[in-house]
């Protein structure tokens, strides 16, 4: 087995169990859980895409996944729901009522075009002005969301949305997302914006073309934002623009940086560790609430552990938990060949 | 290659009103090793900047053959043959050494097996094979240093500006330098300018050398000629500027 082969089960592998065991106890409130956690999975895998590869931390995706998210929604839309739950829109979209596969394809590709169109020119930019640009970026797509009434409802709950996201789809998702995310790290054009990560001086001076590699990875990076969201918006089937802000920004964001935002096995470790950390500190806190320990109860527990975990990490580890060495080189796998040096050391 | 010249034609830059170049004008052709040797800060790197586009000169042409390069970006000058090292190494040191190589040959738009390919052969050339693999900065200094010059050449220049690459080798890693690099001009078609502080490998390994001092050209021509001039033994050679 090559290091390839052994990264790539080591970040799928996680996903097919955790379906074989919600599929075991099928617990209702497990497989929403697992549900979240497959599409949370993609969100992450889809800043790793852009933010890894090219250093440069993107604020914007979670704006991605809400275009994403209402273009499916409206698409997919019964005709007799749409004038209850969307009185203002377009005569000519009213009678579009798409399969949701496809509308959640047609999310993804619209959040992809849109990133196509708006990214070109930032990508030039670097360092702090470039992660200034990608927060601006956010709020205009929220102020977007939140005042084009005609097809997001405004700032209110857009509800009616057809229930279409399983675990198996979430979950199958998500094994294409890592396959893919993975893919691009060690393609051509991945290679070469971790060069420009490393060194944009060298990299221009051996011919690098800095903006269209960076543009590449954000068009991807914004399309597997959109799948996200429209598999989201299929899965809660209501929501308002609120959802696609700061708060699920930072928890996208601190999976990706705890668990490593240079390596696509740092990005899955986040999500699984992240996400495990949440719920048991979540169960903690309800067992304490519940068993009166405290005159008063217990609130924000988890929030502020979770900071101090953040906290602690980027203090031990600032590259995350996985650094540089994805699952196929982290160890030195007893069924895998002998290599004269492994990368790294 | 074709039988094409680099020619830096009258060439200043300015740094905020500071003359850091002013109007030096060379030639390399190809199949040649120029040396290009002057006191410390007199504007050696500057004109390597200025010629691959990190420097914008403020008058004067750079041209490859007939045609004007001056005012392109970098990544143009790049693909238009022209590549380079640098003072301090500037490696990809996340990328393995052959992903390093590689880059050069993918930037062009070869596809990654190819390019691959083309950098493991490079590296079998210059006994680097064994690091192949490695992260390029686990690498120690020398064979940093090697590998920016196999990366610069991985694009198949026709000019390789080498901005001090001895610096910081031992005396045997800087022959075994000086005898891979004087190979290269007639194997591989192509014309090389060198910086280096270290006289000794200049003198044995340059065709001709080309002598600034405060941004100025003070002397050229074949290294006994430019050894007698009165001016560069003044301005450099005669003073304690020839140990590195």
């Amino acid at each position: 087995m090559n290091r390839h082969l052994v990264t790539l089960i080591c970040i799928t592998l996680p996903v097919v169990l955790l379906v074989i065991a919600a599929e075991l106890i099928d617990d209702r409130l497990l497989t929403r859980l697992a549900t979240t956690l497959c599409i949370n999975m993609i969100l992450v895998l889809g800043l790793q895409i852009f933010t890894g590869n090219s250093g440069i931390l993107s604020f914007a995706h979670i704006g991605f996944m809400g275009i994403g998210a209402y273009t499916s929604a409206v698409i997919t839309m019964p005709a007799r729901l749409k004038s209850m739950a969307l009185p203002e829109l377009y005569p000519i979209m009213q009678g579009v009522q798409l399969d949701p596969l496809v509308g959640m394809a047609i999310g993804g590709v619209v959040a992809a075009l849109v990133a196509a169109i708006v990214a070109y020119p930032l990508m030039r930019l670097s360092d702090a002005a470039a992660v200034i640009t990608s927060f601006a970026l956010l709020m205009i797509l929220h102020t977007i969301m939140v005042h084009w009434s005609e097809v997001t409802n405004g700032p209110r709950t857009l509800f009616g949305i057809v229930e279409a996201t399983t675990l198996q789809l979430a979950a199958a998702a998500a094994v294409v997302a890592a396959i893919g995310a993975y893919w691009f790290k060690e393609s051509r054009v991945g290679i070469l914006l971790r060069a420009v990560r490393n060194d944009e001086v060298a990299a221009a001076a051996i011919g690098a073309h800095i903006p269209l590699l960076r543009w590449r990875a954000y068009v991807l990076s914004a399309f597997y934002a959109g799948i996200g969201g429209a598999l989201w918006a299929h899965f809660i089937t209501s929501f308002s623009p609120n959802a696609f802000y700061l708060r699920e920004t930072f928890v996208i964001l601190g999976m990706l940086v705890i668990g490593g935002p240079a390596t696509v096995s740092g990005a899955v470790f986040g999500v699984f560790s992240v996400t495990a950390v949440f719920e048991g500190l979540r169960a903690l806190e309800k067992a304490i609430n519940a068993a009166d320990l405290f005159s008063s109860t217990v609130v924000g527990l988890t929030e502020i552990i979770l900071a101090l975990v953040m906290l602690i990490v980027l203090i031990l580890r600032p590259g995350g938990i996985i650094e540089r060495n994805e699952f196929g080189t982290l160890a030195r796998w007893p069924f895998m060949k002998k290599q004269n040096s492994s990368r790294g050391e | 290659m074709s039988n094409r010249r680099l020619r830096i034609n009258e060439v200043s830059v300015e740094f905020s009103g500071l003359r850091a170049l002013d109007k030096v004008s060379l030639t390399i052709e190809t199949g040649e090793i120029l040396g290009l040797i002057g006191p410390n800060g007199s504007g050696k790197t500057t004109l390597v900047n200025a010629i691959t586009g990190q420097v914008r000169p403020s008058t004067g042409a750079v041209c490859i053959g007939d045609e004007e390069i001056t005012a392109l970006s970098p990544r143009r000058i790049a693909l238009k043959g022209i590549t380079r090292s640098f003072q301090q190494v500037r490696l990809f040191n996340d990328l393995s050494v052959v992903e390093n190589v590689a880059a050069t040959s993918l930037a062009k738009g070869l596809s990654l097996r190819a390019a691959r390919q083309t950098a493991r052969e490079l590296l079998v050339d210059f006994n680097l094979s064994d690091f192949g693999d490695m992260a390029a900065g686990a690498l120690n200094h020398g064979d940093k240093r090697r590998v920016e010059i196999v990366r610069a050449l991985a694009g198949d220049p026709s000019f390789l500006l080498l901005d001090e690459p001895a610096a910081g080798m031992n005396e045997t890693e800087s022959d075994a330098l000086l005898a891979t690099l004087a190979e290269l001009p007639a194997s591989r078609a192509l014309g090389i300018l060198v910086i280096d502080h270290d006289m000794s490998l200049i003198m044995r390994l340059c065709h001709r050398l080309h002598v600034i001092s405060s941004g100025k050209t003070i002397g050229e021509g074949s290294v006994e000629t430019v050894r007698s001039l009165p001016a560069v033994v003044e301005a450099y050679l005669g003073t304690s500027e020839t140990s590195p």
